[in-house]
């Protein structure tokens, strides 16, 4: 890397971690990542948005170290989970509610699905949804 | 002459068995059935619908960071073979290293990768 390219750490995680926390990395660097992706949009030179992208990454780690601090434990069920289950969300339902719980204790986190349809339960909180893994 | 107590009466009704429900009574059942398959079905396409939202909203909530990092490897990889360009032409006159062989000022990712 050129010496002006200010130094950060890379995330260092791998997916089934990242797809656990995916929810709570879009809202917690919400302005980041948008502003990251306007930035794109503007060119897609990979130098033009090294800034913005270092933000990004930053804002990620700050969050993943926050997890790590409070809802260790819970994160570590649902990743696992996730790593067995095909990185399915919907063979994973009580280790990700346990995992929301917590940073919504915690952190004040919440998981929100855009685009949801209006007066309808979003379908990580659907009590007996007609897809649930069919081993117990 | 007739026996005492008379003839027994004839044996003309028939003697089947029950032979189930009636025609209408199955095929009552039958739709209802479907009905109630097709209703859940129709409820199955929808939550699998949310099901496929929720995964696509994951992946998107990813891709600023995986994109930043991949970013950041391949401004690495273009600085380092600039600097090669430069190295390996500094002995041409009038080279310029790094200019594009298109005619077209937009980025696009490079057709020869150095590993």
């Amino acid at each position: 890397m050129p010496a002006d390219v200010p130094h950060v750490e890379e995330v260092g995680v791998t997916s089934a971690p990242l797809k656990s926390a995916a929810f709570f990395i879009g809202a917690y660097c919400k302005e980041y990542n948008e502003d990251f992706m306007l930035c794109k949009n503007e060119n897609r030179e990979p130098g033009h948005c090294l800034k913005e992208g270092r933000k990004v990454t930053r804002c990620t780690i700050d969050l993943i170290t926050k997890m790590r601090e409070h809802c260790l434990s819970q994160w570590d069920e649902h990743w696992n989970c996730l790593e067995k289950k095909n990185q399915e969300y919907y063979l994973c339902r009580p280790a990700e509610r346990k995992l929301n719980a917590c940073m919504f204790e915690k952190l004040g986190l919440t998981k929100t699905i855009p685009g949801t349809p209006t007066g309808q339960k979003p379908i990580h909180e659907v009590e007996n949804p007609i897809y649930k893994p069919i081993q117990k | 002459m007739p026996p005492p107590g008379g003839f027994e009466s004839v044996k003309y009704k028939r003697n089947l068995p029950l032979r189930g429900p009636g025609a209408y009574a199955i095929l009552g059942g039958v739709t209802a059935i479907c009905a109630y398959g097709f209703y859940r079905l129709g409820k199955g396409n929808l939550e699998r619908r949310e099901l496929e939202r929720e995964k696509v909203w994951s992946r998107i909530h990813l891709v600023p960071l995986l994109t930043a990092e991949g970013d950041r490897d391949m401004y690495r990889r273009q600085q380092a073979a600039l600097a090669r360009e430069k190295a390996i032409m500094k002995d041409v006159p009038g080279w310029e290293a790094g200019t594009s062989v298109y005619n077209n000022p937009k980025y696009h990712t490079p057709e020869i990768v150095v590993l």
